[in-house]
Order: C-alpha cells, then structure tokens, then sequence
C-alpha cells in the first residue's frame, strides 16, 4: 500500500513527480560519506553498563520489592525463635527453700503467664515433715467456662476433704451466666500440701502461683520451754503451799502467783495449740475464674515468622510510604518540569521549522 | 533481527541510505549546500553513535532520519540566533537561488510550490512521500504520534497542490 493511499488518492500525481525527481547526494558527498563508512564506528564503552531507562527502573523495582521481602523474611525467622525470657518462664520451677531459715520464704513464681502443665509435686515449695512450718499457698486459675468454674470449684472442696482437710470458706458467683469467679481458703493437712496443689493446678490454667513457708520450729520450742518453767514453777507453789508451814503473807503471794502462772500456762498452751495447728494444717487460696476474653492461642513458629516478617513489611511500607510523601511532590513536580521542557523544546522546535 | 550493530552493518547503512538521508535534509532545510554539510555531519554523529543503534527500535533509516532532523534542527537555531544576531534573513536569500533544490526535472511551479511550504511542512512530505517511511516510521522521526503525522501530511500536500495549482494559473 503506497503511503499516499493512506491519505488521499488525489496526490498521486503529485507523489509520483516527487519521487521521480528525488534529489540525489553528489560525488564529492558520496566520497565524504564512504571516508565515514570506511572508519571503524566508536566501540561500545566497555565500563558502561547501559540499559534502557525505562527497564533499569523495572529492574531497581523488582530488586526492591525482592531485597524488602528478603528482609521481611530474614526478620521473621529470625524474630520466631522463643525469647530467652519466655524459656524461663516457661521452664521455671520452684526452688527448694533453705529449711533453716525462721523467716518466710516468698517463692512467686507466674504472673499471667500460663504454665503449660500442672504442677507436680516437685514443682511447688515442699514443707519437712521433721519441723513445723506454716504453709500458704495461693493459687489463680483460669478455666474455660462457668460450667468449668463450678466442676472446678466441686472437684477443688472435694479433693480438700478427701485429704483430710476443711474448706474454710467459699465465694462462688457468677455474671450473666458467661463470666465468673470463686474464691476458697482452703485448710490441707500439711503432709497432703503437695497432693493437694498438684492436683488443684490441675482444674485450670495457672495464672499466678505464689508459695511461702514460715518455719515456726524455734518458736515452738521457745514457747515449750516457757510452758515447762511455767509447769515446773506452779508445781512448786503447790508443793509450797502443801507444805503447811507458809505464813500467811507468804501464802497470799503464792496464791496470786499460782492464779497468774495457771493463767499465763494456759494461754500459752492456746497459743502453742494454735501454732502447731497452724503449722499442721496447709492455708491454700484458692481463685478460680474465667476468661474476660477468648484468649488467643499461643501463635505457633510460622504464625510467628507470619506475623514478624507482616510487621517488617509493614514497616517498609511505612518508610515506603514516608518517603513518597516528602519525595512525591519534589518527583511531581521534577516530572512536570521535564514533560514541559519536551514538550517547550518540541513547540519550539516546531515554530523553528514553521519559519525556516 | 540482530540485537547489536555491527561496524560492517554501519558501512552498508552508509551506502544505501545515504541518498535517503540527503533528500530529508534538501526538504528540510531547502538548501543543496547545507543539506550536503548536515548529511556529513549525520553521517559523522552516526558514526560516533553506531553503538546506541537498537535494531529493534526501528530500521536503519529510521535512525540516520532522526539524527538528521536532529542536526538540521541545531542548524536551524544556529541560523536563528545569526539572524537575530546581524538582522537579516540568510536562509530567505539563498531560496531564492534560481538553480534548482528539491531535484532535477521537477516542473517549475511544483519547485515553486515545495519553497513556499515551511520546513515542517516540506519534512513530513519528504519521510512520507520521497522516502515512502511507512506511518509510524515517520511518526518516529518526527516524534509525533501516527494520527498528526498523517493530518500534517494531508495539509502540506494539500497546500503543495494549491500552491502548484496557483504558480500554474499565474
């Protein structure tokens, strides 16, 4: 098809004319030209990496987007390795308290993190049977439900009874049948304690545990001690009373003393009583409750990875972002200065050619 | 196609455009002499150039055309700058030689005719008719789109055919 066809057939005359009367280059051009043709053309600058504008920005680009997700997934693998400080937690147990101290040992051990079992009896601090040591434990569990919370709270009164303890009291209660709590002291014998806590953390999951041991061995001994000089003085009032030969002052004496000596004798035996009550029976606060909120499942490795490698990426796209907003404009307007120089330079080159 | 230009391939493209390349810039600028200089200058540039040459982005011609343009245009400012410079109208002067520009036995009054269009007028007449460069060759050169190469095309021929209709009437 002949250019002017695509135009209009009424210059083909016209055409026809022009191209039979082409004006042809001249010798002494032709010979300037072949010197041209006969030169070796300007090599190919070996140090000059060039590639088409347009596709070394597709290249940058892609290199981008690959260094960022590269990035982003370094991070996350990197990132999903269990901390340090979890693996303690998690693999936190109970010390053994130095029995020799008379002071309480304070052993808490979790603060709303879960443990994943329950406890064992190793797990909790272990009173010795040799002494008398006051135990308090307290103990917060979480449970999945009020259906939970109530078996819980049964399987908890029970379990102190079958070990030959008391539940001293009871809290239970409950909001819009969803939510609830309970609360119950608890008296353990203290042989049966580590029974009763490896089974009680059991129920549900733990969210804080907290032990202490008051070792009250001295104390009983100083008070039996005092007991024994109490005995033995009141035994020898009597015998001097008996004796038949104490005046009458001396009686009166006696008398007011053996009255404050039966007195401090049995106030201290109640007080001793009281003691080795103590020390014989476990003190265990037991809260139970339900979860405020579904609580997410623990994130696995790849979850974990997911979520570190989102939140680098998100952080690229948030520099990315940051970037184009102090860049953009200055790039706008950079590009808008361009296109107006071409198309200035093109105008004018077109009114150049206009006039010539 | 071959991705690279060799310097056989810049020797063979000298020759067999050359005439191609002195008829654009004798329409372009109107002028045998200074077409002959912007040919050897195009033909200087492309030697210096070969290597840029993408055969995938255009034929051979294509390229020499655009280089062409690309120097009768820096003539061109060189021109305008002189004229604004001394005052006068150097290229006006030499038109109107009585020797004949845009070939031998073209008819007086089409000679006429092709002096009387603008340089932008005669260049798109040049690519698409004397060389015959396919629309969107010419487009190329010209770095337009096909669409106003092919409306610039219809308005030069049809103020060439008015002006020979007019120079053969008078």
């Amino acid at each position: 098809m002949s250019p002017l066809e695509l135009v209009d057939g009424r210059f083909d005359k016209l055409a026809t004319e022009l191209r039979a009367s082409r004006p042809a280059a001249s010798e002494g051009l032709r010979n300037r030209v072949e010197e041209f043709a006969r030169l070796e053309p300007e090599p190919r600058r070996k140090w000059g990496f060039r590639l088409p504008a347009r596709r070394a920005a597709f290249a940058l680009a892609a290199l981008a987007v690959l260094g960022s997700l590269l990035a982003a997934g370094v991070t996350g693998l990197g990132g999903s390795e269990p901390s340090r400080e979890a693996r303690i937690v998690h693999g936190g147990e109970a010390t053994s308290p130095s029995s020799e101290g008379a002071g309480a040992l304070t052993v808490p051990q979790v603060h709303g993190v879960p443990y994943p079992r329950a406890l064992d009896k190793q797990d909790s601090l272990v009173p010795q049977a040799t002494r008398l040591q006051r135990y308090d434990a307290t103990l917060r569990l979480r449970v999945k439900d009020v259906d939970a919370l109530s078996n819980a709270t049964k399987r908890a009164m029970n379990l102190t009874r079958g070990l030959g303890g008391y539940v001293a009291s009871v809290e239970y209660a409950t909001r819009s049948g969803r939510r609830g709590g309970a609360t119950l002291v608890l008296r353990v014998p203290i042989t049966n304690v580590q029974t009763a806590l490896a089974e009680l953390t059991s129920v549900g999951t733990i969210l804080r545990q907290q032990t202490a041991i008051l070792d009250v061995t001295r104390r009983a001994e100083r008070e039996s001690r005092q007991l024994d000089k109490l005995e033995a003085e009141l035994a020898q009032i009597k015998e001097e009373l008996a004796s038949g030969s104490v005046p009458t002052g001396r009686r009166l004496q006696l008398e007011r003393r053996a009255v404050g000596d039966r007195l401090a004798l049995k106030a201290l035996k109640a007080k001793r009583a009281r003691l080795v009550r103590s020390a014989r029976l476990a003190r265990i606060v037991l809260t139970l409750t339900t979860p405020t909120e579904q609580a997410a499942p623990s994130p696995s490795r790849f979850d974990k990875t997911l979520d570190d490698a989102g939140a680098v990426l998100a952080r690229e796209a948030e520099i990315l972002l940051y970037a184009l907003v102090v860049l953009g404009p200055l790039l706008a307007i950079g590009g808008v200065a361009i296109a107006v120089g071409k198309a200035q330079r093109r105008r004018s080159d077109q009114r150049l050619l206009e006039r010539a | 196609m071959k991705a690279k230009a060799s310097a056989e391939d810049f020797a063979e493209a000298a020759r067999r455009h050359l005439d191609d390349v002195h008829a654009f810039l004798v329409y372009l600028t109107g002028d045998r002499a200074v077409a002959e200089d912007l040919t050897a200058e195009t033909f200087a540039r492309a030697l210096e150039r070969w290597h840029r040459y993408d055969p995938r982005r255009g034929g051979p011609r294509t390229w020499l055309c655009q280089l062409a343009r690309s120097a009768a245009l820096d003539h061109f400012r060189a021109e305008d700058r002189r004229r604004r410079r001394e005052g006068r109208y150097a290229v006006a002067e030499l038109r109107e030689s009585a020797e004949p520009v845009f070939g031998e036995g073209l008819s007086p009054a089409l000679e006429r005719a092709l002096a009387q269009l603008s340089a932008a007028e005669r260049e798109v007449v040049a690519l698409r008719i004397v060389l015959e460069l396919d629309g969107e060759g010419a487009a190329r050169v010209l770095g337009i789109s096909t669409t106003a190469c092919s409306t610039r095309l219809s308005r030069a021929l049809a103020k060439l055919e008015k002006e020979v209709s007019a120079g053969v009437a008078a």
